[in-house]
């Protein structure tokens, strides 16, 4: 399924992709197509392995996808991809900073290949992280590790932030104090962040707009709000002869007894009355949480895989 | 081409050894000292210890600056950064080749020195060190061809245990040539024709190895 979030024009957009195929020795990603307008947070959701870390690869130019087409801030990433890194800020868990050097090294070698490095911004992060510049990177946790590489990634205010699972394995209080970052971020309107997690609790929290992605597929994608009205789980109870009715979207989740749970990915406001009209009684119609939708939506496209 | 964002990546990575590079550096001129020591038997320590440093130098810069940033992940970092392959290979070729080049030459300067300065050296025995120092060197660069193309440390360490065994068949040829033989014991340097087809031989070796490695190097589309 190719889904596109939103069709502004081309200078509108921060990133596109248009039918990206890569291929692995055992892993592809398949005909991957979808744009983020600039100035929002789009969450990109997917179980390990899914290709959300090969997709930012492509988006930043580090892996070069085998078709397809690939547009970051208004340039081909295949043919400008030193300049358009000026203004993309890049972070992945499987990034190392120089483990012998200290933080304040790190600054001065990254403030040597940005004009735009804000030196004043960097000494607030230094402060507002709890981070000590004359440390060595080896000496320091997890989550000032983290919290390190994004000081030297917003210093350069990039327009665009792509940041690959930044939350993993950070304690709740490092997790929020990245997340506060972020949104200071993004309250400028040009900046634009693709964040990547497994974690649906920090995207439903920052992100305005999701993709899910599995397989390699890109399985469903729209804005969050349109996600969380639109899915719904229904209880319902309903002879052992019911079959489920054909309702665009509905899926039967589990059966216990004449006790049915579904969920439905298009609610509409006559959707109760055809339930009914089939012969079950509604018992309850529930929001489902980002978390639900994914799995949900992971499981409906791997069973439209295997069909 | 970048030629600011080149010049930071070579400053960064020799920023980065020059501790090991000073290390080699003294090193080498040790070895280069001892190996002119009127004494035959210190003398060929020396001359051990000259291959031995040209030989640690090699694997090391080769191991530490090329393979480590795959292995330690800082790649993905300064990948991240605006720079771009091309950038990036020319940076890293061209530190690699400095930090070897340093101690290697000043190994070599050293000798040469000693050789023609003191008064118990034959000057003879200058014939065969150019040939030595460019097998060193020539066995360095297919080190870094395998690092690059492969970017594996089991295939770079095969590749210097092959050079090591290289080296010995090598000596073992040059001084059995007995032209060579005769001139190494005399005290008057000549170049035989012979030693100039052993240059040209090892410049080539040098020159393809550097050829592929810019190619492969610069060819690589995926950067991680």
């Amino acid at each position: 399924m190719n889904t596109v979030l939103a069709t502004p024009t081309d200078n509108q957009l921060a990133a596109s992709l248009s039918h990206v195929s890569k291929t692995y020795k055992h892993f592809k990603l398949q005909d991957l197509s979808f744009s983020l307008e600039r100035g929002t947070v789009a969450g990109l959701i997917g179980p390990n392995g899914a290709g959300k870390s090969t997709t930012m690869r492509i988006l930043m130019g580090l892996v070069h996808p085998n078709s397809g087409t690939v547009q970051v801030l208004g340039q081909p990433i295949s043919s400008s991809q030193a300049s358009a890194k000026q203004d993309i800020g890049y972070y992945s868990e499987d990034m190392r900073l120089y483990k012998p050097e200290s933080i304040l090294w790190h600054m001065q070698f990254v403030r040597s290949l940005y004009p735009s490095w804000d030196d004043a911004y960097a000494r607030e992060l230094l402060d507002r992280f709890g981070l000590i510049e004359q440390q060595a990177i080896k000496g320091l946790s997890h989550g000032q590790r983290v919290k390190a590489m994004l000081l030297l990634i917003l210093a350069r205010r990039p327009k665009f932030l792509i940041l690959d699972e930044p939350t993993n394995g950070l304690d709740p209080v490092a997790k929020h104090e990245v997340l506060t970052e972020l949104m200071r971020v993004v309250e400028d309107p040009d900046r634009t962040i693709l964040y990547s997690s497994h974690n649906t609790a920090d995207i439903e929290k920052i992100c305005d707009s999701i993709t899910f992605i599995d397989r390699g597929r890109l399985i469903a994608s729209d804005n969050r709000d349109s996600f969380l009205e639109q899915w719904k789980r229904i209880k319902l109870h309903a002879p052992e002869t019911w079959q489920t009715p054909s309702i665009r979207g509905l899926r039967l989740e589990s059966t216990f007894h004449q006790l049915r749970i579904l969920s439905l990915s298009h609610f509409r406001d006559e959707i109760p009355a055809e339930l009914q009209s089939s012969g079950a009684t509604i018992e309850a119609i529930d929001p489902m949480s980002l978390e639900e939708i994914f799995v949900s939506s992971v499981m409906r496209g791997r069973e439209g895989e295997g069909s | 081409m970048n030629l600011k964002a080149i010049r930071i990546l070579f400053l960064k990575d020799l920023f980065l050894s020059r501790r090991f590079l000073f290390a080699y550096f003294l090193a080498g001129m040790a070895a280069s000292a001892i190996a002119c020591y009127p004494d035959a038997t210190v003398s060929f320590i020396g001359f051990i210890l000259i291959l031995t440093v040209a030989i640690a130098a090699g694997i090391h810069f080769i191991g530490n600056l090329l393979l480590s940033e795959t292995i330690d992940q800082t790649r993905l970092f300064i990948m991240s950064l605006p720079v771009s392959l091309l950038d990036y290979s020319i940076g890293k070729i061209s530190v690699v080749l400095t930090t070897y080049l340093i101690p290697w030459s000043a190994m070599l300067a050293c000798t040469v020195i000693c050789t023609s300065l003191l008064p118990w050296a034959k000057q003879g025995s200058m014939v065969t060190l150019p040939a030595i120092f460019l097998f060193l060197f020539s066995s360095f660069m297919l080190q870094l061809v395998t690092a690059v193309i492969t970017e594996s440390v089991g295939w770079t360490i095969c590749v210097m245990v092959g050079g090591n065994v290289g080296l010995n068949i090598f000596l073992m040829k040059l001084f059995a040539i007995p032209e060579i033989a005769e001139i190494s014991k005399g005290d008057i340097l000549r170049w035989p024709p012979v030693i100039h087809q052993i240059h040209g031989v090892e410049l080539l070796v040098i020159a393809i190895a550097l050829g592929l490695t810019v190619m492969v190097q610069t060819r690589k589309r995926d950067l991680t």
